[in-house]
C-alpha cells in the first residue's frame, strides 16, 4: 500500500477520532487520523473529564455502561495510567420538584441495573464533607460513575493506533473530500491528498462543515461553555457534584492532580465558535461553587478557558453511516463526548466492518426526527 | 543541565521527561503541555514555558522564533474563590 493510502481515514483527533481509529486499527485496518491542529485541540482538550451513566435515554445509559467498562480496562490496554477513578456523581436536589424528577429517573436507571440511589442531605454530607445542607433535600448518587484524564485517554488511543501500523497527521486541515460515483475516495489537506474507501467525520463542533464537503447537512451547532481550575489541594471529596438549578454548576476534584475543575451551563446559551474566556464566568463560577461547598473559599483559581459543546436538536449524538457510501459521521456529542467516546468508537468500528452494531444505535441515527430530548443534559 | 533537573517546578516535571516526549515525536509546546502538564501548574508556565521552548529548539533544530508559545490564560495571578466571589463589577 502506498503511504498516502489507508483503509480508513478518520478526520479529527479528539476523543471520538482517537477511539474510533483505535478500534478499527485493532481490527487490522490501516488507519490514518488527520487533525488540523494537534490532538485535543478541540473540545476534548477543554473538557473536565467527567464520566457518568445517569441518563434517562435508554441508549445513552447502555452506551455509558459500556464506556465505563472500557475506561476501567484502559490502563491495562495502554500500559499507562489514564487516571480513571470511580468516585461517583451526585446530582443535588434543592426543591421537591427536582427531587421527584430524580426519583423518577432513578426508576428508569434501575431497569438497567445502575446502582443509583436517592440519598439524604446527611448522607450527601458524609460523601462531600462540608457541603452546604441549607435547602438541600438530598441527591441522586451513582458510585460507579467517575472521571478520567482526557489527554491521557486520547493520546493513549493515538499511540496505540501508531503501534498498530496507523498514522496520525497533525497540522493537516481537510479542505475537500472527493467522491467517485457517490463513494468516498480521498481527502485533500494542506499537506496533500490521502486515499481511503472509508472516511469518518469525527470533527466535533466542526462536523457540519466537514459533512458539507460531501454535500450533507447535519444539525450540529457549537455552543460556548466555560471552565476553570483551582490550585491543587489534599483530597476533599470524590464525586462530581451537579447542581441543575438555573444558577447551578458542576465540579469535581481531579483525581490525578488534586485540582478542582468545573463549569456551568449559561442561561441563555452562547451559540457560536467564540472561545474567549469571560470575566462574568470567573466571578460567577466561584460564587456558585462556594455556595455549594463553602470551605472551598480559600482555594485559588489558577486558570479559566472556554470550549464548545457540539449541540444537536435533541441533545443526543449523531453516529451513523450516510447517504454517501463509505462516509460516516460520529459527532455532535452535546457535551458528553469524552465519556461516550470509548463505547462509540467501538460501535463505529463494528458498523464500518460489519454494517451493523452489537448495540442498535437507531436513536443516534442521522435521519431521526430529533424530537425526544435528553432530560439529564 | 543534568537530565533530572526539574524544569517545571509547579508540576515537578524533569528535563528527562520533556526530552523523552520530544524524542517520541511531539514537537510543539501545546502537545508537550498536554502530555506532561508542564505549564499548567500554579504559575501557569510563567517560569517554565521559555525553558521548555529552548529545550525543544535544541532537540529539534527549530529556531526559537518558529516555536509557537502556548496561550496564556486568565487570571494573571491565582486569586482565591472568596475574593472572586465577592467581586462586583462597576456596572452592577
Ligand atoms: C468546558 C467543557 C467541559 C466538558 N466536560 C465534559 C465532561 O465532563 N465529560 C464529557 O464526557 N464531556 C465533556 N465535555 C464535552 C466533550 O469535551 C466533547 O463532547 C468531546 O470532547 C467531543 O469530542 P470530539 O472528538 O467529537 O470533538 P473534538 O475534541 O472537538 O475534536 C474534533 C477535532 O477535529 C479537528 N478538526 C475540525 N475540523 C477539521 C478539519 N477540517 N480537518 C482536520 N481536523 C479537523 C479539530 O481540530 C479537533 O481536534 C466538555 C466540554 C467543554 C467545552
Ligand atoms: S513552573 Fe511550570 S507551571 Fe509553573
Amino acid at each position: 500500500m502506498k503511504n498516502n493510502t489507508a483503509d480508513v481515514i478518520v478526520i479529527g483527533a479528539g476523543i471520538i477520532g482517537a477511539a474510533t481509529g483505535y478500534y478499527l486499527a485493532k481490527k487490522k485496518l490501516k488507519v490514518y487520523v488527520l487533525e488540523k491542529e494537534f490532538p485535543c485541540f478541540g473540545s476534548t482538550g477543554r473538557c473536565i473529564g467527567g464520566i457518568r451513566q445517569q441518563y434517562t435515554h435508554p441508549l445513552s445509559i447502555n452506551v455509558m455502561k459500556e464506556s465505563v467498562k472500557i475506561f476501567s480496562s484502559l490502563n491495562k490496554e495502554f500500559g499507562k495510567d489514564i487516571e480513571w477513578f470511580p468516585g461517583g456523581y451526585l446530582f443535588l436536589a434543592h426543591s421537591e420538584e427536582q427531587k421527584n424528577t430524580y426519583l423518577s429517573t432513578i426508576q428508569i436507571q434501575h431497569k438497567f441495573n445502575l446502582p443509583v440511589r436517592f440519598i439524604s442531605a446527611d448522607e450527601c454530607n458524609n460523601i462531600v464533607n462540608g457541603i452546604n445542607t441549607e435547602g438541600l433535600l438530598g441527591g441522586a448518587y451513582c458510585p460507579t460513575d467517575g472521571q478520567a484524564n482526557p489527554f491521557a485517554v486520547t493520546y493513549g488511543y493515538l499511540q496505540r493506533i501508531k503501534e498498530l501500523n496507523g498514522k496520525v497527521f497533525t497540522n493537516s486541515n481537510v479542505s475537500k473530500i472527493k467522491t467517485s460515483g457517490n463513494k468516498a475516495k480521498s481527502v485533500i489537506t494542506n499537506c496533500g491528498e490521502y486515499f481511503a474507501p472509508v472516511v469518518i467525520n469525527a470533527t466535533g463542533s466542526w462536523a457540519k462543515h466537514v459533512s458539507k464537503m460531501v454535500g450533507l447537512d447535519v444539525p450540529i451547532e457549537p455552543e460556548r461553555h466555560e471552565s476553570l481550575v483551582t490550585e491543587a489541594c489534599e483530597r476533599l471529596f470524590d464525586p462530581m457534584l451537579v447542581d441543575y438549578r438555573s444558577d447551578g454548576c458542576y465540579f469535581i476534584q481531579n483525581y490525578g492532580t488534586g485540582h478542582f475543575i468545573g463549569c456551568y451551563t449559561p442561561v441563555p446559551n452562547n451559540p457560536g465558535y467564540d472561545r474567549r474566556a469571560s470575566s462574568e464566568f470567573i466571578t460567577e463560577m466561584p460564587r456558585r461553587m462556594s455556595r455549594l461547598v463553602p470551605r472551598l473559599k480559600e482555594l485559588k483559581v489558577i486558570r479559566q478557558w472556554a470550549g464548545s459543546y457540539e449541540m444537536t436538536p435533541d441533545g443526543n449524538p449523531i453516529v451513523d453511516k450516510t447517504p454517501v457510501e463509505g462516509f460516516y459521521i460520529s459527532a455532535g456529542m452535546c457535551g458528553h463526548g469524552f465519556m461516550f467516546g470509548p463505547a462509540l468508537g467501538k460501535y463505529m468500528s463494528e458498523l464500518v466492518t460489519t454494517g451493523k452494531t452489537s448495540l442498535p444505535l437507531d436513536d443516534f441515527a442521522l435521519n431521526r426526527s430529533f424530537g425526544k430530548a435528553e432530560a439529564m443534559k | 543541565m543534568k537530565q533530572n533537573t526539574i524544569i517545571c517546578r509547579c508540576e515537578e516535571i524533569t528535563e528527562k521527561e520533556i526530552i523523552k516526549v520530544i524524542e517520541q515525536g511531539y514537537h510543539s509546546l501545546d502537545e508537550i503541555k498536554r502530555l506532561l502538564r508542564c505549564g499548567m501548574g500554579h504559575c501557569q508556565g510563567r517560569s517554565c514555558t521559555m525553558i521548555i521552548a529552548r529545550i525543544l529548539s535544541q532537540k529539534t533544530g527549530q529556531p526559537m522564533s518558529k516555536i509557537k508559545i502556548t496561550t496564556s490564560r486568565p487570571p494573571l495571578k491565582p486569586i482565591s474563590i472568596k475574593v472572586l466571589s465577592e467581586y462586583k463589577s462597576h456596572e452592577e
